[in-house]
């Protein structure tokens, strides 16, 4: 019961951020934009935190340089290709490799700035857009019910940025057996079933 | 655009759609999503995954002045004036636009044996090398082991070994464990993009003499 309120709740939450969303496009509506700061930011600085632990300083820039790319991109913005949440992750994905790229001591001559993005602005196929919203929904009902060995793994791959190597070596887990557990949660999550 | 046949693993998809794939890898991945409707899909479905966690978290506070400062700013924000549009050849895969300026004919292509030149781009920052190779219609590369991983995706043309053919848009993974000889097709010469972590090591009798000269190139 709780779950289920809890899931509405969401949902309403996600539909209200994406009116606002429009309004910032079309209108570059600031009380629009503020609200949808106020939802993201804290999440986008616990983002930050996860990786970089107590590292205040690059949450804030990180929150500032997404929201920056929030304004700026707004009518790029596609609801038909992903809804918003997704599009403010892969938005905080892509800010945070640029900001490793340009501050890490062993800087990395490849600029995926261009590429890293592109590919996924490029328009959906037909059946795309039902699959989007359903697929958002499973897979948060889904991550709760992850065994913690699984969703363990998703966490250090996905919110702490650790490739296989290194969250092999910090859960002291055979390489092969970090692949098999991404493989098993995504199963499980029905990521990749294709319906 | 769909014709590849040859797919990176869903474990590493993930990881390009985490953003914790090293860049050199993330490149063979990019390279090959353009050619590939359904890893386009799979990678769709996999943002939502970093999307749901990224939701789940509990939610760390922002001072209010870095909100204010921020709203004070929209109004003097404007996008950085994009890159210059990349000229050369359009079948060239947006990651290398920053290595391939006009097409491939023109880069400084180097020897490496009679069937096989090559030109380095560049380093990642784990040290993997970054390079293309060509090899001529119906030429070998001599077979061989890996030191390490060897991230392969085709850009033109074809070629096979002893586990199948690999055409425009295939990504080829192989381990330390594979021992392979590449052949390209006989009709044209074959373009590929590959990212190795360390040198690779050749079996063959004659060959086996580069391995020294090929360490010491990682050195």
């Amino acid at each position: 019961m709780g779950a289920m309120t809890n899931h509405q709740t969401s949902r309403d939450k996600l539909a209200t951020l994406s009116a606002c969303m429009l309004r910032v496009a079309e209108n570059r509506d600031k009380r629009a934009y503020a609200e949808i700061f106020d939802h993201y930011a804290p999440l986008l600085r616990a983002y930050s935190l996860m990786r970089d632990p107590g590292a205040e300083l690059v949450a804030d820039e990180l929150v500032q340089e997404v929201m920056i790319r929030v304004w700026l991109k707004a009518d790029k913005y596609n609801h038909k290709l992903s809804n918003l949440n997704t599009w403010i992750f892969t938005l905080a994905r892509n800010c945070r490799i640029d900001y490793l790229r340009r501050n890490s001591r062993y800087a990395s001559e490849i600029d995926p700035a261009e590429w890293f993005e592109q590919i996924e602005d490029e328009s959906p196929g037909p059946f795309q857009q039902v699959q989007t919203s359903r697929i958002e929904e499973s897979i948060r009902a889904g991550l709760g019910e992850l065994p913690r060995e699984q969703s363990e793994i998703l966490t250090k791959v996905y919110l702490e940025g650790k490739s296989h190597q290194q969250t092999s070596e910090e859960l002291a887990l055979p390489l092969g057996t970090v692949k098999s557990r991404v493989r098993l949660a995504l199963k499980k999550l029905e990521v990749l079933v294709v319906r | 655009m769909d014709t590849t046949l040859h797919h990176p693993e869903d474990e590493l998809l993930a990881s390009y759609s985490a953003g914790s794939l090293p860049l050199s890898q993330a490149m063979c991945v990019s390279a090959h999503l353009e050619h590939c409707q359904s890893c386009n899909q799979k990678l769709r479905r996999l943002n939502s995954v970093g999307s749901a966690l990224l939701e789940n978290l509990s939610p760390a506070p922002v001072a209010d002045k870095l909100k204010s400062k921020l709203l004070d700013q929209l109004d003097t924000l404007s996008e950085a004036v994009s890159a210059p549009t990349h000229t050369g050849d359009a079948s060239i895969p947006r990651c290398l636009h920053q290595f391939v300026d006009g097409d491939y004919s023109q880069l400084a292509w180097k020897w490496v044996s009679p069937d096989i030149h090559s030109v380095e781009l560049c380093r990642d920052s784990n040290g993997a090398k970054v390079e293309l190779l060509k090899i001529k219609p119906g030429g070998s590369a001599s077979t061989h082991t890996h030191l390490s991983d060897e991230y392969t995706v085709i850009l033109e043309g074809s070629f096979s070994d002893e586990q199948g053919v690999y055409r425009k848009g295939d990504f080829l993974l192989r381990d330390r464990d594979d021992r392979h000889t590449p052949m390209a097709s006989l009709d044209r010469e074959c373009i590929c993009l590959a990212v190795t972590e360390g040198p690779i090591q050749f079996t063959g009798f004659f060959s086996r003499l580069l391995n020294p000269l090929l360490r010491r190139s990682y050195a």
